[in-house]
């Protein structure tokens, strides 16, 4: 998957939609034959979502073949993750699977502020350090007349929240790796 | 620009094995460069949990589009009911 393809909204609602239409009905299956619920399955699911977007997002992307079986095979671990945690209350170290996980508070508070000081900042940073957009998507997308400009306008914003983070004087422990 | 983006090249590991090496060793002479690359990292790792809270949202708004959308309806029905026959 080329990240231009995923460039806007509408083109990651298309992709997330066809992801639904393939893989969820054999997710929700199997969590509905492990006696659990369609609140479980949607919310497990999302979480997969995300970490399969993630993962063809990122700067190092591979190919993945099989992306139906590649899929299911996330869910089913974050299931048993969330199964073994919610009926036994055991640890959720048992998978070296990447889970996506709830932001702490200190975090929260400075990405309130930082949706709110600074939404479009943080819009162009996570185009480039997330979306892992091309450069010439990420200036036509937020409206800059070329690469250059619109990487001078990323490092003014780097620049910015580095200094926001600075001084909220967080501790590198409050933030999730 | 000061150092954001020499850090920035740093960090994403965009820097020649000889720059590298420079940079290492201002990195032990000057506290004020560590500080900087430490809050750099932490910039990061907020702008990480900034993409996965909007990309979370956006495929939630795909959630409630299949569970609302009369052209998904069959497909959602489906799924409900293996939840129906436990």
């Amino acid at each position: 998957m080329e990240n231009s393809k995923l460039s806007t909204v509408e083109q990651r609602e298309a992709f997330f939609l066809a992801l639904y239409k393939k893989a969820f009905p054999g997710f929700a299956r199997y969590v509905a034959r492990m006696g659990g619920s369609l609140e479980e399955a949607q919310d497990i699911f999302q979480d997969t979502l995300v970490i399969y977007y993630e993962k063809v997002a990122s700067a190092r992307a591979e190919i993945i073949v099989n992306e139906k079986a590649y899929l299911l095979g996330i869910a089913k671990r974050l299931w048993l993750q969330h199964y073994k945690a919610t009926s036994k209350n055991e640890p959720l170290n048992d998978f070296d699977m990447v889970v996506v996980p709830d932001e702490q508070p200190a975090t929260g508070k400075l990405l309130h502020y930082l949706e709110t000081a600074g939404k479009k900042c943080m819009e162009l940073l996570k185009a480039y350090y997330y979306d892992h957009l091309p450069v010439g998507d990420v200036a036509t997308l937020f409206g800059y007349s070329g690469t250059h400009s619109v990487t001078v306008a990323k490092y003014k914003c780097l620049e910015k929240v580095r200094e926001t983070v600075k001084q909220k004087s967080l501790n590198y422990a409050d933030f999730i790796e | 620009m000061n150092n954001i983006k020499v850090i920035d090249d740093y960090l994403l590991g965009n820097i020649d094995p000889g720059d590298k090496l420079l940079f290492d060793a201002n990195m032990l002479l000057n506290n004020d460069l560590k500080d900087d690359i430490s809050h750099q990292q932490k910039t990061y790792a907020i702008i990480r949990q900034y993409g996965r809270q909007k990309i979370k949202c956006e495929i939630i708004a795909v959630q409630q589009l299949l569970n609302n959308a009369p052209q998904h309806r069959g497909f959602v029905q489906r799924i409900a009911n293996l939840f129906k026959k436990q």
